[in-house]
């Protein structure tokens, strides 16, 4: 090919009258081309035309080899040319080479990496604030991943189906045993399998080490029907739950298969001691399954049948349908609707309202919900939506804060290129190219940003996950940075690079190159860039404005919720919780140990006084209730009963709670099982049941139990939840109920967390196998009913702050902005006599128009916001004066500073200083 | 010595689709032109255009022939010496028209700003 060219052009430069150095010269050229054979040919004709044209003309021969130029550039200039031409298939060719695409990048990337180092300053700045935001944006979802959008890896989960009790106090309840045995046998035509699971807790006992850890008990039918297969070894079958207590197998949670077992892959067939027995293990779950609730993995699963071992007393009963502790799921048959499902399972509630069984409610339903709507349980998923949601649009205002701020400073680094780029406009480079490496230099700032930020996140949830927080229960998030996770961050590293970009980009390539050179050259104009700028900085004002005030919103709740009496533990107090396991304890032995643990807690030094009762008030897990009726006082419409929560207490508990017994007596040592039913009722009760009559003496009935007779009366204290009102509540003595799971607690006048310690070792040494449930202080028991609000006002005053900062730091770069574009003004007018004081107002006035304006905008966002999220808020309005006040002085008080300090700095400036700049 | 070469290149390069195309669209405007004769036609009417030598023409042309603003068609003249004739496509008019006035603007503009004429930029590059 070479060869081919190279004689052709031989040909043609002796075919030419050129002189030898001319001939010589072209040859050297055409040579070196990269180009192909017929391309190369071409130019070298052009090029003896060209040289003959010359000589003709009369110049000699050396003039116009020196004329002719360099080569070098020449060459690297007609190569790039000469490949625009090419027919397509050579230019395809060497576009998928990889070459053009990753050379074109590279390029990118270089300049915008030089350009970027160029100003550290800034970079730091803006990376900095990118992080912050896009950290946020991370942890929040990562967060709403683990709660709201991951799936469990059920099998065709279109086929599943919740099934709730619904009661008319409560549409989202567990099932009985009884009444899932109903279910499952009687729906064998529309479903193609039912199973039921039940949280448990207990305790494993391993190499000396006792540990209380949640387990869960599930049907032989729960894994194969859900599609799940085993980790290791199998899942738990129907086999393994035929007999109840004859079945010890047990299948590891994933989670405490590595924290535990460290991951043992020959873990299968060992065996683990739990409650007591020894368990076979026969596999491990999935790593994606980690049981029925969300937030709570399960250790160990075990047949459903081994639940009341596991953790006897703990809602194991299966003759019993008033207790209730069953999540069930169902799967349905091929070609059946949910409506189909539905209609056959309202037949079987009807077929049990025909027994008139005494312990099934009569206006109980069994609600069929698809599994995929069901997040964690229908009680709590809108709570767990509004707040996902919350968090998201927050953290998103935040970013789009941080992008907003950035922008409104490229703008203004815009000016101090505009002669650079203008010029380059000017020389014909194109429009997308320029607007391609300044939209490479911010998507570069927010990959940067993207990196710090998911390394912020992942800190920030690291914190969160090894954190002590005052949860009701030992919730577990799976927070790792999944690929869904990841594919976010760059989503909006990418599109935070973009947004903060393109306005700037747009703005400082627009066509009309001249007028951005003339108007700046004058320092007369730049107006739309102006204006650019002072719609970002209108919106900071009014994005942080939005988040602000919701933040007050949390913050006035969460006050609210503080100043809220619980009604006892007022005093220092601690708590520690045991578990009296049956296997080694009858009932009256029961009653013995409890006893003798209160007096050895009596003794400890700082302990003022102990008491026990089976259900804490504000407990998370579970709640006793009691169906009563009281002589003339109606039931509620349809029922033949009252339903009121009721606990079981020990002598002087009401001292230790801080619990005021306002009339009839403390219950005795002389309240045991064999003696009269006596019980203790609230104010609440009181004025429920007796208004105006004295409660002393008067009779509870419980239709074949045993009457009750009131001995006494206490004060109120907060049952379910800190924000109800007043509850009617029973008191009965512990000696004559026996609960297994009980509360111990201690009113001291020292540290109670020390006390909850020495009560735990103190117990230990009286049985060295003591069950330990829980060890805590009053104070965390309390705040754990606070948590979730005071988090959220904790989270949303992070994110304000920093939205309020950026906002501050944008309007600070808008006035310092305009004050320098004014300082020959300012000159001329203090030379003129003006004070300082005008000066500062008058430099001030745009800065504050511009706060006005977003401030209008942002309370009106607010307060849409605010009514959205009424719900989410204790005992506070929508419009709440507190927030819609303080909050836009604080915002002002800001902006204001932000404005004066660069305005102060140009009103102080020397006159002849001023007026010889520009 | 490296970055002054490099700036010379940068310079050259952004001059191959600002001034000297602008230049050739212009003379090519009237009539039919071939390669020695632009170089001459440039060297009169638009100074500096093809400081870093005359070669530069032929990459320009070659550019523009890409862009399809400009047709070469190999052609014997009058003298009977073969040589290739370069004339305008429509494309190259319009182009050629629109980007007049803001060229005009854009000259004034230089000139108010001090970099127009024989002291721009270019030359000096």
């Amino acid at each position: 090919m070479q060869d081919e060219l190279s004689a052709a052009t031989r040909r043609a430069l002796t075919a030419s009258d050129l002189p030898e150095e001319i001939q010589e010269r072209i040859f050297a050229f055409i040579s070196v081309l990269p180009l192909g054979a017929d391309e190369a040919y071409d130019v070298a004709l052009e090029l003896i035309a060209h040289f003959e044209d010359g000589l003709s003309a009369g110049r000699p021969s050396a003039e116009l080899l020196k004329s002719f130029g360099d080569e070098r550039t020449v060459v690297r200039l007609i190569r790039k040319t000469k490949r625009r031409q090419r027919p397509l298939p050579r230019d395809t060719e060497h576009i998928m080479s990889g070459d053009f695409f990753l050379s074109t990048l590279w390029q990118y990337i270089r300049y915008a990496g030089r350009r970027l180092a160029q100003s550290p300053g800034f970079t730091a700045t803006a990376v900095l604030s990118l992080a912050l935001g896009i950290g946020a944006n991370t942890a929040i979802f990562s967060l709403v991943n683990a709660v709201v959008l991951k799936d469990p890896p059920f099998e065709k989960p279109e086929e599943l189906v919740s099934v709730l009790r619904t009661a008319p106090d409560f549409p989202y309840g567990t099932f009985a045993f009884p009444d899932y045995e109903d279910l499952r046998d009687g729906t064998k035509d529309v479903f193609k399998g039912v199973s039921a699971s039940q949280l448990l807790f207990t305790q494993t006992d391993r190499d000396g080490g006792v540990e209380m850890v949640i387990g869960e008990g599930v049907s032989g039918s729960h894994f194969p029907m859900l599609g799940l297969k085993a980790e290791l070894g199998r899942t738990l079958l129907p086999e393994d739950d035929l007999a109840e207590g004859a079945h010890p197998v047990v299948m590891l949670g994933y989670g405490y298969w590595q924290r535990a077992f460290g991951a043992d892959p020959d873990v299968v067939g060992e065996e683990i001691r739990l409650g007591g027995r020894l368990y076979k293990i026969v596999g491990v779950a999935p790593e994606d399954y980690t049981g029925s609730l969300r937030g709570l993995p399960a250790a160990v699963f075990a047949p459903l049948s081994m639940a009341e071992e596991l953790f006897p007393g703990g809602g194991g009963d299966r003759e019993s349908r008033s207790i209730q502790s069953l999540l069930v799921k169902a799967r349905l048959a091929p070609g059946i609707t949910m409506v189909q499902a539905q209609a056959v399972v309202d037949g079987i509630v009807d077929h049990l309202l025909e027994l008139k069984l005494d312990d099934f409610d009569p206006e109980t339903g069994f609600l069929l919900v698809p599994a995929g709507d069901v997040l964690t349980f229908p009680g709590l998923d809108p709570f767990l939506h509004a707040a996902s949601w919350l968090l998201m649009v927050v953290v998103g205002i935040v970013l789009l804060i941080v992008c907003t701020n950035l922008a409104s400073f490229l703008l203004a680094k815009g000016v101090e290129r505009r002669r650079e780029i203008a010029v380059r406009v000017a020389l014909g480079a194109g429009r997308r190219h320029l607007m391609g490496q300044l939209l490479s230099e911010t998507v570069l700032l927010g990959i940067l940003g993207g990196i710090a930020g998911v390394l912020v996140a992942f800190w920030f949830l690291q914190m969160l996950v090894t954190a002590d927080l005052p949860l009701p229960l030992p919730i577990t998030l799976d927070l790792s940075m999944d690929t869904t996770v990841l594919g976010f961050s760059i989503g909006i590293s990418l599109l935070a690079g973009i947004m903060l970009g393109l306005v700037p980009a747009l703005h400082n390539t627009r066509p009309d190159v001249g007028t951005t050179l003339r108007d700046e050259s004058t320092g007369s104009g730049g107006r739309r860039r102006h204006s650019i700028r002072n719609t970002l900085v209108v919106a900071q004002v009014a994005g942080s404005l939005v988040v602000l005030v919701t933040a007050g919103l949390f913050l006035r709740s969460a006050q609210n919720m503080d100043s809220l009496d619980a009604g006892f533990g007022r005093e220092p107090t601690a708590i520690l919780s045991l578990f009296i396991p049956t296997d080694r304890y009858s009932d009256e032995e029961c009653r013995v140990f409890t006893q003798t643990l209160l007096e050895r807690f009596r003794s400890l030094p700082g302990v003022e006084a102990v008491g026990l009762i089976g259900n804490l008030h504000l407990n998370a897990v579970g709640r006793w209730t009691e169906s009563i009726n009281v002589d003339g006082v109606e039931p509620p419409p349809g029922r033949g009963y009252h339903v009121v929560d009721f606990t079981a207490v020990s002598p002087r508990f009401f001292e230790a709670a801080g619990i005021q017994v306002l009339k009839g007596r403390d219950f005795t040592e002389h309240d045991r099982s064999g003696s009269p039913r006596v019980v203790l009722v609230n104010q609440a009760f009181a004025e429920r049941f007796w208004p105006g009559r004295d409660p002393i003496g008067q009779t509870i009935r419980r239709g074949d139990d045993p009457d009750f007779t009131v001995a006494g009366v206490t004060s109120n204290t907060k049952v379910r939840s800190l924000v109800e009102p007043p509850r009617p509540f029973i008191y009965r003595p512990y000696n004559q109920v026996t609960q297994r799971l009980v509360y111990i607690i201690a009113r001291t006048s020292i540290d109670p967390e020390q006390i909850a310690l020495d009560m735990l070792t103190a117990g230990r040494e009286l049985d060295p196998e003591l069950w330990v449930w829980e060890v805590k202080t009053m104070e965390r028991l309390v705040s754990a009913q606070l948590f979730p609000t005071r988090m959220a006002a904790l989270a949303l005053s992070a994110f304000a702050v920093l939205a309020l900062a950026l906002a501050g730091i944008g309007l600070y770069g808008i006035v310092s902005y305009a004050v320098s574009r004014k300082t020959r003004e300012v000159g001329i007018r203090i030379s003129l006599g003006a004070d300082h004081a005008g000066m500062v107002r008058l430099l001030m006035g745009n800065g504050m128009k511009l706060v006005a304006v977003g401030g209008v905008i942002g309370l009106a966002g607010a307060y849409v916001a605010a009514r959205l999220l009424t719900g989410l808020l204790y005992d506070v309005e929508a419009f709440d004066p507190t927030a819609f006040v303080a909050v836009p002085v604080v915002l002002v008080v800001t902006a204001m500073l932000a404005a004066y300090i660069p305005a102060r700095r140009a009103s102080r400036i020397d006159p002849a200083t001023a007026l010889r700049m520009e | 010595m490296r970055d002054e070469k490099k700036e010379i290149i940068r310079v050259e390069r952004e001059l191959m689709r600002g001034v000297g195309p602008m230049a050739v669209l212009k003379l090519l405007e009237d009539r039919k032109m071939y390669g020695y004769e632009l170089v001459q036609a440039l060297a009169r009417e638009s100074e500096g255009v093809l400081t870093m030598g005359e070669a530069t023409l032929y990459p320009l042309l070659y550019n523009l022939e890409a862009k399809k603003l400009i047709r070469g068609v190999w052609r014997e003249s009058q003298s009977g010496r073969r040589r290739k004739y370069y004339s305008l496509t429509k494309k190259g008019k319009a182009r050629l028209a629109s980007h007049r006035m803001q060229w005009e603007r854009l000259v004034e503009v230089m000139h108010h700003l001090g970099l127009s004429g024989s002291t721009s930029g270019v030359d000096e590059g």
